[in-house]
């Protein structure tokens, strides 16, 4: 693009960019150039053209291939579980702490917004604790018998609580900011015209938080497609890679304790980025026609 | 827990009767936060004691939510050990690199933020959504072209390396261009029109509406970069410059395993201290209504 | 009102980055200091302190720096690619060694040996040393071994009449199962701790191996015996449950045998009440027996910086641990100087069990096989479903061959260069 005679937008527009061609696009314009070459990380790449592209898509007896349907699977299905919660609840306990009549919403947000806090690391070894048969919660208390970790539906299921109970502050934030600056009035005129608290929701605070919604629901499910921590911590993956994520293959193509894979790992990475930014448009584009 | 939620419940009974009327939406609301509140307490309630246990307890069969014998062992045992994980040290270090880093991002969101939805210059719209879409790329082998910016830059093992690279982030300048959006365009026009340059209209009238949103991005940034572990790890090497949540995953074996666990949950309680204080004191801003549709209320 | 805030935040950037700007790098590339790098996180980290610090005590011309990384071989990677900031020592695992040869990323110890006389095969366990020889150069120096061990609880064995297993020192799977039907409810004869190296020790104790002739071999039926021995273990309901911590339950004294490593002696030891000793890991043969094992290796990864100075100071300061790292021996770990462990200190050390003869010291089995780390990840993926029953065990060896297979063709690049 051809710059204008005024500069003055170089000077708003032009710092941000000069750090983002540094910190992004170089290191993201290498990541899809390895993604072209076998590469062990400390040599030279050595170009292999569209090779890696064509076996992880085509060739299923590879297990390139395997590992990345399966794991481009086991992610879709953790976006898919763990998405609409992250949205849903925060946008009800945003509601619930917006009615005028209750009190202590700074505890309330508090004790929701401190599990976001807690390194990974360490929540994730309270919930195995938790999730433990002889020393946890679901074993003594519910009685539960099995060993959640290596069971389905049990697996994916500690994963997700310990998603939703550490991620729900972030989008919750967003959502009260939100609602808390929607116009008192109309409000009050729908009140006049009768109408209850939940078509009060549908009619005039989910419109009025139109963008937050959009924003939180594409950064959301972005932030989704690079899980790795938690299926790592909580089942490593188990049991029968049924919880393995894309993330965490690509991740030990690249860092595994063998000689690294790193031409592979960025063709899975470019591929799962290609994904994210297909489904993070679509969202974008759809919510903003809707509601237009 | 229980105490706060029986006041709350009680001053709400007294406004309640005051009106001589308790909604059902309001009853719906309690029970609903209430339950919430009790789910997402007991796992930190759980990890808190579970600091002050001995690794014998930890191990003992049956759930306890609080200790038999409390004891401060582990607190002790983290706070001595000043030379191999100086905890106290890497809590100092967080504290500045978070604050630094927030500081900066405030500045260059709202700056960039205002270029992107007040300036009108070719190919903005093309060009902002062009760097978000890069920005969704997940980075993973790019550690490498990345570290070595880094070095070639002189700053691996300085603060310079968790305070900068983030300043590039997309997200919440995606946040702020939307909010800047909804702000009415007669406001700026008219000070155009007045002869203001775009960097008064940005310091003197956009500033002062976009600081709801600012701030509940300087909380974002602040808890991202006291959270991030994958690149401190990778550009420090000097225990005593590094931030806590790298210095945390020292205390693990080669194995990824915790020996002593009650050692661990000591340590992720003392890690969550700062950014626990500045949430509260930022609460209290968010609260107070601020509209992230738009700058002005409708 | 608005100014005043601007202008508090404008001085507290310009405060930040002087700050910022005071943070250079200090000790780079320091002539008189030897920047040694180590994986050794958790209370490990702390021992080696130990040992580096009683070093400079000694006032060495060049001192030692110890740098304990969390992610030491990412770390690796990137210093290596940039070329700056490589470290003049570092440790490294033993399986580490055969792929930084391959690429010529390791600097072989001639000067150092020729530095320190000492140095030699001669006066290291056999297998720690010949770890780091790769066709007949050595390019690493021993620290120890650190193997999976079988911890028992003294205890329980009283009170289910086990304490004959330990006789022979080699439990085998047949004595595990005849507890069958004998333990009341919640005891487990044993865990299922770092079990793809017990079943990687039963490979051998079959008499097989992971590779032939350099290609992996690991859908072998000696492989599949092995798993379906220790199968029946599970079915017999003598494994602790899939999917439970069987760490945590040894330590809650519910499990006879724990195979987990040497290095949790000092965690078990933490715990009140708990009674153990250690032994071989069990085996499926009864005659033989062996604890798969690796080994911390000192090693230094090409730098040109690094002057002939600086090695002398490295040989030094092996020489040093050579002699000293009884301390070392705190850590849980087997330290691999003969004169240590020859040493009547190291005789009160739990795992000094596995140096009392001969037969012991063998029985430590480190894998040297150029691409065992892509065998180990495929075990330690698929090994738990095979052993529980999750997977037919012929599937699954398919698959695990076929995984191994193709990272090896992926990582032998150059060699297929005719992309699509």
């Amino acid at each position: 693009m051809k710059k204008k005679l005024n500069l003055a937008p170089a000077f708003f527009v032009g710092p941000h960019l000069i750090l983002f061609l540094v910190f992004v696009v170089i290191p993201t314009v290498y990541g899809i150039y390895a993604s072209f070459t076998q590469w062990n990380l400390s040599g030279a790449p050595n170009w292999v053209g569209f090779a890696n592209y064509h076996t992880i898509l085509f060739d299923t007896s590879s297990t390139f291939h395997n590992q990345f349907f399966n794991g481009l699977k086991n992610t879709l299905l953790f976006v898919l579980l763990t998405v609409p919660p992250l949205i849903i609840l925060p946008l009800m306990i945003a509601v619930a702490l917006s009615h005028k009549k209750v009190k202590g919403k700074t505890f309330i947000q508090s004790v929701l917004y401190v599990p976001g806090l807690i390194s990974i690391s360490a929540a994730a070894l309270i919930f195995t604790l938790i999730f433990n048969k002889q020393l946890g919660i679901t074993g003594n208390v519910f009685g539960s018998t099995v060993a959640w970790a290596t069971h389905q539906p049990y697996a994916w299921i500690t994963i997700i609580v310990l998603t939703i109970w550490g991620g729900i502050g972030g989008n919750m934030i967003i959502y009260r900011a939100s609602i808390s600056g929607v116009a008192e009035e109309l409000y009050e005129s729908a009140e006049l015209d009768g109408a209850g608290p939940i078509r009060k929701f549908f009619s005039i605070t989910l419109p009025s938080i139109n963008f937050p919604l959009i924003y939180t629901f594409v950064m959301t499910t972005a932030g989704a497609f690079n899980v790795f921590g938690q299926p790592l911590m909580m089942t490593d993956g188990g049991p029968q890679q049924s919880t393995a994520v894309l993330m965490m293959y690509i991740r030990q193509l690249a860092f595994g304790s063998g000689e690294s894979i790193a031409g592979m790992a960025s063709a899975m990475a470019v591929l799962l980025g290609l994904v994210i930014l297909v489904i993070s448009a679509l969202q974008y584009y759809v919510m903003n026609r809707n509601t237009n | 827990m229980s105490n706060q939620v029986m006041n709350l419940d009680k001053s709400a009974v007294a406004v309640g009767r005051k009106r001589a009327k308790i909604s059902v939406s309001q009853v719906v609301a309690y029970v609903f936060l209430a339950a919430l509140c009790l789910i997402w307490i007991v796992p930190v309630v759980f990890g808190i004691t579970t600091s002050f246990r001995s690794q014998t307890e930890v191990v003992s069969t049956g759930f306890r939510l609080l200790p038999v014998n409390w004891i401060m062992d582990n607190y002790t045992a983290i706070l001595d050990n000043t030379s191999t994980a100086p905890i106290l040290r890497w809590l100092t270090n967080s504290i500045f690199i978070a604050t630094s880093h927030t500081f900066l991002v405030v500045v260059v969101i709202s700056i960039t933020g205002y270029g992107y939805a007040r300036m009108n210059f070719k190919g903005r719209n093309v060009m902002f959504f062009t760097l978000l879409g890069i920005s969704f790329f997940p980075g993973v082998v790019n550690l490498i072209p990345a570290y070595k910016i880094i070095d070639a830059l002189g700053w691996v093992n300085t603060a310079w390396a968790m305070v900068i690279p983030g300043l590039a982030g997309m997200g919440n300048i995606f946040l702020v261009r939307q909010f800047m959006l909804g702000i009415p365009k007669d406001l700026d026009e008219s000070a155009k029109v007045d002869g203001a340059s775009d960097f008064r209209i940005y310091f003197s009238i956009m500033l002062p509406l976009i600081k709801p949103v600012l701030i509940v991005c300087a909380l974002f940034s602040f808890t991202g970069s006291w959270n991030d572990f994958l690149w401190p790890v990778i550009v420090y090497t000097d225990v005593d410059k590094m931030p806590v949540t790298a210095g945390l995953l020292l205390l693990q074996d080669i194995y990824g395993n915790y020996r002593m666990i009650g050692q661990l949950m000591g340590s992720a309680i003392l890690a969550i201290i700062p950014t626990l204080a500045l949430f509260l004191f930022a609460q209290k801003y968010f609260v107070q209504s601020i509209n992230l549709n738009s700058g002005i209320k409708g | 009102m608005l100014k005043k805030k601007l202008g508090a935040l404008i001085t507290g950037i310009a405060v930040a980055a002087t700050v910022l700007a005071g943070c250079g790098n200090s000790n780079a590339g320091d002539p008189k200091t030897i920047t040694f790098w180590t994986p050794l996180t958790g209370e490990d980290g702390a021992y080696m302190d130990n040992l580096v610090k009683e070093y400079n005590a000694t006032n060495p011309d060049i001192k030692v720096k110890h740098v304990v990384t969390a992610d030491m071989y990412t770390k690796i990677s990137t210093v290596l690619s940039s070329g700056k900031g490589v470290p003049d020592l570092a440790i490294i695992h033993a399986d580490r060694v055969p792929g930084y040869v391959k690429q010529n990323q390791l600097e072989n110890m001639s000067t150092v040996m020729q530095a320190q006389p000492e140095l030699k095969e001669d006066n290291y366990l056999p297998q720690a040393w010949g770890a780091g020889n790769i066709d007949g150069t050595q390019y690493t120096v021993p620290l120890d071994i650190h193997s999976n061990v079988m911890y028992y609880n003294k205890d329980l064995l009283k009170k289910y009449d086990a304490e004959s297993f330990l006789d022979d020192g080699n439990v085998t799977v047949d004595e595990l199962l005849s507890l069958k039907g004998k333990l009341a409810e919640g005891d487990f004869a044993v865990n299922d701790a770092l079990l793809s190296w017990v079943m990687l020790a039963q490979v051998q104790n079959l008499g097989g191996d992971i590779q032939q002739d350099g290609k992996p071999t690991v859908n072998t039926d000696i492989i599949k015996t092995a798993i379906e021995d220790v199968k029946q273990v599970n079915d017999a309901g003598l494994m602790t449950p899939f999917g439970e911590d069987g760490y945590l339950m040894f330590q809650s004294g519910n499990v006879l045998f724990s195979t987990d490593g040497t290095w949790s002696s000092t965690a078990h030891a933490s715990v009140e009440g708990l009674n153990f000793g250690v032994t071989n890991v069990y085996s499926v043969s009864p005659d033989k027996f062996t604890n798969r094992a690796s080994s911390h290796l000192f090693a230094m990864f090409n730098n040109e910086k690094r002057s002939d100075e600086k090695e002398q100071g490295v040989a030094a300061f092996l020489e040093f641990i050579r002699e000293n790292s009884i301390e070392w021996a705190k850590a849980g770990q087997i330290p691999a100087s003969k004169e240590v462990v020859e040493s009547p200190d190291f005789k009160n050390y739990m795992q000094s069990f596995f140096t009392t003869d001969e037969k012991e010291i063998e029985s430590l089995y480190i894998y040297t096989y150029e691409y065992y780390p892509y065998v180990a990840e495929a075990f330690d993926t698929y090994i738990n479903d095979l052993v529980r029953g999750n997977t037919p065990i012929d599937e699954g060896l398919q698959t695990m061959q076929k995984t191994v297979e193709d990272k090896i063709a992926e990582a032998n690049s150059g060699a297929k260069t005719d992309g699509k």
